[in-house]
């Protein structure tokens, strides 16, 4: 099956969750594996319009039967146009699949998590984007040993790419791990007042712990956290072997981000915040109090 | 200047969602139905920018939905909420993301919209794929995860929130946006739009006059529920959390 | 059922709301052995959802007693439990109709009777107070001072650890599938995860007591009536401050107060969304409760916000607040036993005034289990007062009845009976 995984970039290495994707991809039987990362061919005006043609002729030009990538905003908005510009036979953030003698069955979470369905896709070209968190990645020179493909061989017209403007994105540097790809994640909710507590506690005990940072749909909402921080069902889905949530209630949004986590622990003045129900350690206590002995135990 | 905004049926997930036994499908008895909580940001956004634009020319504002008769509850919440009329395509079949894009497409064709404003997922299935197939379909630029639209006439200027941070891009319209979660906070319908919004019409539309000839893309052949099993230790102390985070 | 879960005690409270949970802590101050059943988490129900305004005074001396010695056992359960429940921001009844004057006059003469700190204030008065409050149209209005409301959270809280500390045991996700009784006594429960006994069981079930109750066929009048209060959200240009006083303004149906440097204002509608309990799913949970975006009543809440607060619109950044409360035919609970089966007894059907009541309902209810009797003047709040009252048998017409109640709650002049 000749599958095309669309890959993206950190820096000039494959991102964590694309070589997910291609995990997945080369587990599938039988399966010829080719990447594309679009944005080495259209840096320039990089909008989903553009990408997705890109994709679309690849697809026609080159008869993929299956174009897989990681589940990320990216994916979401380029792949997603491009299966819709090849016949919508598409199955998204998919977190397991088995095989019924030939079909092959996805299953996918709804309802926020609280379900998992198996589906199946009916039409050809299959477009499937994966929760990278649960596939195991290939390592940089296995993904880097693939064949790609050179978009430069295909036939794309842009004259029928609608011409929308792409001006800029807000990207902070950070020292810290992504928190899709961290094999730690702190993350804070309401119960920190400002970003420079945040930054104190939060950001102090991640790197405390070598970890990623990652925030509730609270404190974005409320300015004190960037929006790609936010864990949650509209957030990121993170998956690290230990996930510590300070002062974060645990509505069903947010632990649809988070309960795949190896290990939870939670920290909430409130003894019965719902978050207790999904964690494997507990501890009720104010952060404020809790965090800074732990940082002074780890550095000290 | 016609703005279309598509208004999903969905269970509150807040509530607890419940498999039946034979795992074919939620186990909907007493469950209560909303508008898809990111359809209501967009129809909330319709009326901000009919709002803040809406001198000289006229902004109109249609609520679409898709599927079963029980929709109209929730095209009458987007009536309530101020838009102007309704279109309800009747099926009682389920379907998948692409009919649904299709269905939609055909609405685009007789209303010729100039904004498709809709949630960029729906709380139920959370596929995040119809507005970019919609998009797809009419060859219209495509805004997704939007976290700000700022209306220029002619073009939209549109924050959208990403893995990477906030990205800025410009559309030209007619364009596709699909609202995210910050874009605005939906406003509880007025006592004057609530009885208002009674005399407005909802258009219903049977599925099969629309003559459209999808084949299913998805088939959803089962369901599990998804329940923790984690039993939680609560622990005495900070030394005993630090034990068990100690690297 | 594992072995090592106590399941013999002297008393089983059925509900961890607060009525429940404060008359746990009394029993367990006196000594008793007592669990607490919840069918879901502790507080989650009305208690969870509740503004918790307290005004002390009431239609009687009787009851503003009550009330004014609660006050007292919150302030003993702050100390203990180490938390504020009680905000002292002093309350104020405003009228603008010549009907709601006399009210307010005569609530005041009532007042100082009895030795109540309680004020006329003139108009200007009032708008020094709430300075985001219309104030123009104002004929009369009276202050508390000792008046303001209890921390629902907070109060729980302190119910909890206070009864933890003296041995009270809770068992969450514990729903009480039925009533053991043998020869006319109770003794005990069944529970979705096994049995417990006692001799004595309180039904503290809130919106569900009628269904706990109708376990032994007994009837319990209660019903379950739906209700909202907007929070607005901190706005630079409305200065709330955290001791403003709540109002209550009953021409409009409204009661406020500050809340988070926003303000809560809620309203006893003549309309209202009723429940029945039993058509609910069986892990319902109230604290999921919202309202639709098109809800009549919410809209007619902002409406009646509106004409009081100008500043309220339905563009206000606010939250709604939905829950359920627990209402009777003439307003008040039932407080103790009921003639047909013995060594059970009723605290439900506080008609929205659970949270306020709920520290001398314990001791009341403490009182009644083990003397058979208590100091407090309890005739308007007896457990049997309905119970051979044939207006008063059906669902049907308990239903009807405590719809009207609640319609009039506000609406009708209190003192003059309509």
């Amino acid at each position: 099956m000749k599958t095309l995984v669309i890959t993206e970039r950190d820096g000039s290495d494959f991102r964590l969750g694309s070589r997910s994707a291609i995990g997945f991809a080369q587990s599938l039987p039988l399966s010829v594996v080719d990447t594309l990362c679009v944005a080495d061919y259209r840096g320039e005006n990089p909008t989903a319009d553009s990408h997705a043609a890109v994709i679309a002729a690849a697809v026609r030009q080159c008869s993929y039967e299956l174009v897989v990538a990681a589940a990320t905003t990216y994916a979401k908005d380029v792949v997603g146009r491009a299966a819709g510009l090849c016949g919508g036979a598409m199955a998204s953030d998919v977190i397991g699949h088995r095989f019924d003698g030939e079909q092959l069955l996805l299953e996918r979470p709804m309802f926020a998590g609280a379900v998992t369905a198996t589906v199946s896709l009916l039409g050809s070209p299959r477009f499937i984007t994966v929760r990278a968190s649960t596939y195991d990645p290939v390592d940089l020179s296995s993904a880097d040993s693939l064949s790609s493909l050179d978009a430069t061989t295909l036939r794309v017209d842009y004259s029928a790419v609608p011409a929308a403007q792409w001006k800029s994105v807000a990207s902070r540097a950070s020292q810290r791990p992504d928190v899709t790809e961290a094999k730690i994640v702190v993350s804070g909710g309401r119960a920190f007042k400002s970003s420079e507590d945040f930054e104190r506690l939060v950001g102090g005990l991640a790197d405390g712990l070598g970890g990623a940072a990652g925030s509730s749909r609270a404190l974005v909402d409320a300015g004190i956290t960037p929006n790609d921080l936010q864990v949650g069902q509209t957030g990121k889905i993170v998956a690290p072997d230990i996930y510590i949530a300070l002062g974060i209630s645990g509505a069903v949004q947010h632990l649809a981000g988070m309960k795949n986590s190896k290990t939870i622990i939670a920290v909430n003045t409130d003894p019965h915040a719902p978050i207790f129900s999904v964690a494997d350690f507990g501890l009720v206590g104010d952060v404020y109090e809790v965090v800074p002995q732990l940082i002074a135990e780890l550095n000290g | 200047m016609k703005i279309l905004v598509t208004c999903k049926r969905v269970p509150d997930t807040d509530q607890k969602i419940r498999v039946k036994e034979d795992g074919s499908g939620i186990d909907d008895s007493n469950l209560a139905y909303v508008l898809n909580p990111f359809d209501a940001i967009a129809v909330e956004e319709a009326l901000q920018i009919r709002e803040e634009h809406d001198a000289g020319e006229e902004i109109r504002i249609v609520a679409v939905g898709v599927g079963i008769a029980e929709y109209e509850a929730e095209l009458r919440t987007a009536l309530a909420m101020g838009a102007d009329r309704a279109i309800l395509v009747e099926n009682s079949n389920t379907m998948d993301p692409w009919a649904v894009a299709n269905t939609i497409a055909a609405i685009v064709a007789r209303e010729s919209p100039d904004l498709v404003l809709m949630g960029k997922q729906a709380v139920d299935d959370d596929a995040n794929q119809t507005g970019q197939f919609l998009a797809a379909l009419l060859q219209w630029p495509q805004a997704t995860f939007a976290s700000k639209i700022e209306f220029g006439g002619l073009a939209l200027q549109v924050a959208r929130e990403t893995d990477q941070g906030i990205e800025e891009i410009e559309v030209p319209l007619p364009a596709v946006v699909t609202a995210d979660l910050r874009l605005n906070e939906p406003r509880y319908a007025s006592l004057p739009s609530i009885l208002k919004a009674r005399k407005k019409e909802i258009e219903i539309i049977p599925y099969a006059e629309l003559q459209l000839d999808i084949s299913p893309q998805l088939d959803l052949l089962s369901m599990k529920s998804e329940i923790s099993q984690r039993r939680c230790v609560m622990l005495e102390d900070v030394n005993s959390l630090m034990e068990i985070i100690r690297p | 059922m594992s072995k090592s879960i106590q399941t013999s005690f002297d008393v089983i409270v059925i509900g961890a709301g607060v009525a429940g949970l404060s008359t746990a802590m009394q029993l367990a101050k006196r000594g008793q052995s007592v669990v607490v059943l919840e069918r879901e988490q502790l507080g989650n129900g009305s208690t969870g959802r509740a503004a918790g305004l307290l005004g002390q005074l009431r239609g009687t001396a009787e009851s503003t007693r009550m009330l004014m010695d609660g006050v007292e056992i919150v302030l003993d359960l702050e100390k203990q439990a180490d938390v504020e429940i009680y905000v002292q921001t002093g309350s104020l009844r405003i009228a603008e109709t010549p009907e709601r004057a006399e009210e307010i006059a005569d609530l005041v003469t009532m007042g100082k009777s009895i030795g109540f700190d309680i004020e006329h204030l003139t108009q200007a008065e009032v708008a020094a107070k709430l300075p985001y409050m219309k104030t123009d149209d104002l004929l009369d209005a009276c202050y508390c001072p000792t008046d303001g409301h209890l921390q629902p959270a907070e109060l729980v809280s302190a119910y909890i650890k206070v009864g933890r500390k003296h041995g009270v045991q809770y068992h969450t996700n514990c729903a009480v599938t039925n009533v053991i009784v043998t020869g006319g006594k109770a003794t005990g429960v069944e529970t979705v995860v096994g049995e417990f006994h006692a001799p004595l069981i309180v039904n503290a079930a809130g919106p569900w007591s009628y269904l706990v109750a109708g376990l032994t066929d007994t009837v319990l009048p209660t019903a379950a009536i739906c209700h909202h209060y907007l929070t607005t959200r901190p706005d630079d240009s409305i200065k709330i401050d955290r001791f403003s006083p709540a109002v209550r303004n009953r021409h409009h149906r409204l009661y406020t107060r500050p809340e988070s440097d926003g303000l809560i204002v809620g309203m006893y509608g003549e309309e209202a969304t009723e429940y029945d309990m039993e058509s609910l799913p069986s892990d319902f949970d109230m604290s999921a409760m919202k309202a639709r975006l098109d809800d009549i009543l919410v809209a007619t809440l902002v409406y009646n916000a509106g004409q009081r607060f100008p500043w309220i619109t339905e563009r206000t950044s606010m939250t709604i607040t939905t829950g359920i409360m627990t209402f009777t035919p003439d307003g008040k609970p039932f407080c103790g036993k009921l003639p047909d089966i013995e060594g059970l007894f009723y605290g439900s059907g506080f008609c929205g005034h659970g949270i306020v009541q709920s520290p001398t309902i314990g001791v009341i209810m403490a009182d009644l289990i083990l003397e058979g009797e208590t100091s407090y003047d309890i005739d308007a709040i007896e457990a049997d007062r309905y119970f051979d009252e044939p207006e008063f048998q059906t669902r049907v017409d308990i239903k009807a009845a405590a719809y009207e109640m609640h319609s009039g709650y506000y609406g009708n002049v209190e003192g003059r009976k309509q």
